[in-house]
């Protein structure tokens, strides 16, 4: 490793750490909302604020993907692909966290819930 | 094309098919971040970079690709354009830093290392129209980093091992 790569690397590392900065600082505080994408449509709203358990779901581009809404944070429990990636991504539930599932083309995101009587779709 | 060089090619392509599909093994790394590996195919990349020329290297990541394609992933499935998205990219930035900067093995390795999570990114943002993949990009920057010194260090042994000690000229 010569000079140059160590200054590469530095400048990588603190690269990195300003965007993953930038992502935390730019969380707003308030309620949220899930908001589930099949590419660019969305196609399910749940509300983060209520507390119980609750299922959804979506249809995926392998079939169905079962989405679960429990104390303010959503995961993806069920849905066909290779790897199961996004169902092993567990609970998320800040804006600066996503699950995607790519064989099935759906995103779940987390956003500020601006209209307060949103009700899921 | 020499028969001494292409039989050496064909045999550096299909060890990085085997180190590919040796890493599609360790569950470990994906389990941190969705598509984060530690890129072992990389080594011979960077090998035939630094040994042969940067046209060897380029049609031998786009072949490794296509034979990892057949064998494991599904040819035009969707894992199939990510990894083709990463190599190309991956391989553009890895010549040019070979070419036009002062950067070793081990730099060009990391810049490799990183282009391929963007090239990565930039497919899963185009396959499925959304650019909140984006919140990705931090995590897998940071994360390419000790990956890319890793790789680099075994490719720079490889290639100080073949051209000093063994007095091969490819």
């Amino acid at each position: 490793m010569n000079k140059q790569d160590g200054i590469l690397i530095f400048i990588l590392i603190i690269l990195s750490l300003l965007g993953m900065a930038f992502f935390y600082l730019s969380e707003k505080d308030g309620p949220k909302k899930a908001v589930v994408y099949y590419e660019d449509q969305v196609v399910l709203e749940i509300d983060l604020t209520q507390k119980e358990e609750k299922t959804y779901q979506v249809e995926g581009f392998n079939g169905m993907v079962t989405i679960e809404s429990k104390d303010g944070k959503v995961k993806v429990a069920s849905e066909n692909s290779p790897l199961h990636l996004c169902s092993k991504q567990g609970y998320i539930s800040s804006s600066y966290e996503t699950i995607v599932c790519l064989p099935n083309k759906i995103v779940v995101a987390i956003e500020a819930n601006d209209s307060l009587d949103a009700v899921a779709k | 094309m020499e028969i001494k060089k292409l039989t050496r090619l064909s045999m550096l392509l299909a060890l990085s098919v085997i180190l590919g599909l040796l890493e599609n093994m360790i569950p470990f790394f994906s389990g941190i971040i969705p598509g984060l590996k530690l890129g072992l195919a990389n080594i011979v990349v960077l090998f035939v970079l630094y040994t042969f020329s940067s046209k060897d290297a380029f049609f031998l990541s786009i072949l490794r690709v296509i034979l990892m394609g057949l064998i494991s992933t599904g040819l035009f499935s969707i894992r199939f354009f990510l990894s083709l998205g990463g190599a190309l990219l991956s391989f553009v930035v890895m010549a040019l830093s070979k070419k036009y900067t002062k950067l070793s093995v081990i730099g060009t390795s990391v810049l490799g290392s990183i282009a391929h999570s963007v090239g990565q990114i930039l497919v899963a943002i185009l396959l499925i129209k959304q650019g909140l993949m984006i919140y990705y990009l931090p995590w897998l920057l940071l994360f390419s980093i000790p990956t890319g010194i890793v790789v680099g260090y075994m490719s720079k042994y490889f290639i100080d091992y073949f051209e000093k000690r063994l007095k091969i000229n490819f």
